[in-house]
């Protein structure tokens, strides 16, 4: 299962694709069972220059309650920084920040790797 | 303090004018991201995991009382009212808005200060000595050599493009207290046998992937020579460095690859056809430089202070601080206050607007306008009364800054790591956190001594792990977070890169094992001996083996 995230360019606040439109909240995001959906909605992205910085696919599973991004990376970057509780998306609380912050699960984000790659 | 002059504030109002133009011109889209990220990170702006970053030049850590202010400002207005000091002596706010970042950098040019040299791979923003202008101990003020390479090479043409960033520290003094074994170019100026200024000249250290200490390339360097010097360095680095590899673009690769003979005959070789008078400094230019940080202002003072020594028998947490945060001046009667950004439990590095605005205000009611940055993250009050240090003291207190801990185990470099950065591996923050909590008790920490921890969250070094005396280093295993321990490093005078202790460990046993090492040290030490020492008389496997030994 896939979800589609880039970071918004006037702001960089991190945004996932509902379908849509672009949510500041992961609980919104549209999930991808089919790779060649989730291709072409990340090349839709790719065109909407004004509005996004590198949108990219991540891996998302379902965990106890819902659903959160395997990726460590990826599960701060819906959150916030560890170190600041009152900062980010975090601050804001509910049950959908909860399900996130208490979901386990490791894997490489992909947003790392291509980011190494481009350097 | 230098103060730019109208030749510096008008090129940071241009600057800040075209980035504005930059930026309407991306958000209009007639510039794709591929086109702009170069000129946005040219001024300090780059992306990270939950926002952008600022980060802005603090040239060689000195701030003046209004900059500081205008920090607090900037930190207030657009960020989430606080800032983050780095191992480069530079801020960096972590929730900036692209939309603000023009005005941010036409508030920050009001005072002098921009972001320029804070990215790219072009000479970056100079480092240099701390107690620059306050240690009797140096042979001149470094701030003002560190002056002279900053407006030679600001938007220097020629070294706009290197194969790689490119940094320079200067220190004045025997003491290393600017890490310049570790610069891609360190200086250290001292008097020669004649008695002359001059430089000694390091090339190739760095740290990252391939650590490297640096080694000296030319002894004595006439200081009105360091221009053409510097012009040959970065000549020959250009034409040889590798640009096919930016893994091994750093001059420290060719320093390494030719071996540090060869590299300073080129150099030497280089210099021989440059013409010097056309490069180096004018006598009459470095005047007015030198002018500018001409000491003002002291008075004659006794060597003692009463109010200073009663203030140390009366109340014991003063006395703690004036044991480790103050030091002597070379001026009678005056001290060098160091502020610790670590706080225990806190992030180090960081200061909140609130805080910044205190600072501000301190130096400029007790320590003649000025504040320093240090690489180790902390703060500075340069040129305090030992009179003033109660007065001091107790407003750092009110303010949550009086944290007693100067080089002592809670006294810890930790990158943002993956809590912010987009390049991470791992968390750096919250590890320093767990380590600082379990060594909270001051008597404790004092017990212990100079300890250097030091923290990356990835092998790009920024928390400098090779030169800690323990040194940490954060790796994904499967995505998962562990830490990588190096015993034995020092960016100081007896520089060393740290050795590898074991295999890494997940992050609930790295303080365990911070503990674990502490009791080693203090069962083997000898009179009078550092961590540090300790570790070099005694050896790696007796550290390893108590670390490890529940694994066996």
């Amino acid at each position: 299962m896939k979800a589609l995230t880039a970071n918004r360019l006037i702001d960089g606040e991190v945004v996932f694709w509902t379908g849509a439109d672009w949510s500041e909240r992961f609980a919104a995001a549209v999930l991808f069972d089919d790779n060649t959906a989730a291709e072409a909605a990340e090349a839709r992205a790719k065109s909407q220059i004004t509005l996004l910085v590198d949108p990219y696919l991540i891996d998302v599973a379902e965990v106890e309650g819902g659903v959160a991004p395997v990726s460590y990376r990826e599960r701060l970057r819906a959150l916030g920084p560890t170190n600041r509780p009152d900062h980010g998306k975090q601050a804001a609380g509910g049950a959908d920040i909860a399900l996130l912050a208490h979901a386990h699960g490791a894997a490489r984000s992909k947003g790392r790797v291509d980011l190494i790659r481009r350097k | 303090m230098y103060r730019y002059d109208e030749i510096d504030r008008e090129m940071l109002a241009d600057r800040a004018a075209e980035f504005r133009a930059q930026c309407a011109r991306r958000l209009s889209g007639e510039m794709t991201e591929d086109q702009f990220k170069p000129l946005r990170l040219m001024n300090g702006l780059y992306l990270q995991l939950h926002a952008y970053m600022l980060r802005i030049a603090i040239p060689y850590g000195a701030l003046r009382s209004d900059q500081m202010r205008m920090l607090a400002h900037v930190a207030r207005t657009y960020d989430q009212g606080y800032g983050h000091f780095t191992t480069r002596t530079n801020l960096q706010l972590h929730w900036i808005k692209l939309r603000d970042a023009p005005d941010i950098l036409d508030d920050l040019a009001k005072v002098g200060l921009h972001a320029i040299q804070t990215s790219g791979n072009c000479i970056r923003n100079l480092t240099a000595d701390p107690h620059a202008g306050a240690t009797a101990e140096e042979v001149d003020d470094p701030r003002i050599w560190a002056e002279v390479i900053r407006q030679w090479s600001t938007f220097h043409p020629e070294f706009t493009y290197l194969p790689r960033k490119f940094k320079i520290a200067v220190t004045a003094s025997p003491k290393d207290r600017a890490a310049i074994r570790v610069y891609d170019i360190g200086l250290r100026l001292h008097r020669d046998d004649e008695n002359a200024l001059s430089f000694e000249v390091l090339v190739g250290g760095g740290l990252g992937r391939l650590p490297h200490l640096g080694p000296v390339i030319r002894q004595r360097l006439p200081v009105r020579h360091l221009l053409s010097y510097l012009q040959a360095v970065l000549r020959v680095y250009n034409r040889h460095g590798r640009r096919d590899n930016p893994n091994k673009a750093r001059i420290k690769i060719l320093v390494a690859a030719l071996g540090p003979e060869e590299f300073a005959r080129q150099v030497e070789e280089e210099w021989e056809l440059t013409d010097k008078a056309s490069v180096d400094l004018p006598s009459t230019e470095l005047a007015r430089i030198r002018a500018g940080f001409a000491p003002t202002g002291f008075e004659t003072l006794s060597p003692v202070s009463t109010a200073f020594e009663a203030a140390k028998t009366f109340d014991r947490a003063f006395a703690r601080f004036a044991r480790r945060n103050v030091l002597t001046h070379k001026v009678p009667g005056y001290a060098l206050v160091n502020v610790s950004l670590k706080a225990i439990g806190e992030t180090p590095g960081d200061c909140s607007a609130d805080q910044m605005d205190v600072i501000a205000d301190l130096a400029e009611r007790y320590s003649m306008n000025e504040v320093r940055v240090t690489y180790e993250q902390n703060l500075l009050l340069p040129h305090v009364k030992l009179d003033d240090v109660p007065a001091v003291h107790a407003a750092l207190s009110a303010a949550g800054l009086a944290t007693a801990n100067i080089n002592l185990i809670s006294d810890i470099i930790a990158c943002p790591g993956l809590d912010y950065c987009a390049l991470a591996n791992a968390r750096a923050i919250p590890i320093a956190q767990d380590i600082a909590r379990r060594f909270e008790d001051p008597a404790l920490a004092e017990t212990i001594g100079e300890l250097k921890i030091k923290i990356s969250g990835c092998i790009n070094a920024c928390g400098h792990h090779h030169v800690g005396h323990i040194g940490i280093l954060g790796v994904d295993k499967k995505g998962e977070e562990f830490y990588q321990l190096t015993l034995g490093g020092s960016a100081e005078d007896d520089a060393a890169l740290g050795q590898v202790l074991g295999p890494a460990v997940a992050a609930d046993k790295v303080a365990p094992s911070i503990d674990r090492l502490v009791e080693v040290y203090l069962r083997e030490r000898r009179q009078g001996e550092r961590f540090i020492d300790t570790f070099r008389r005694a050896g790696l496997p007796v550290f390893k083996e108590a670390v490890y030994a529940e694994a066996h």
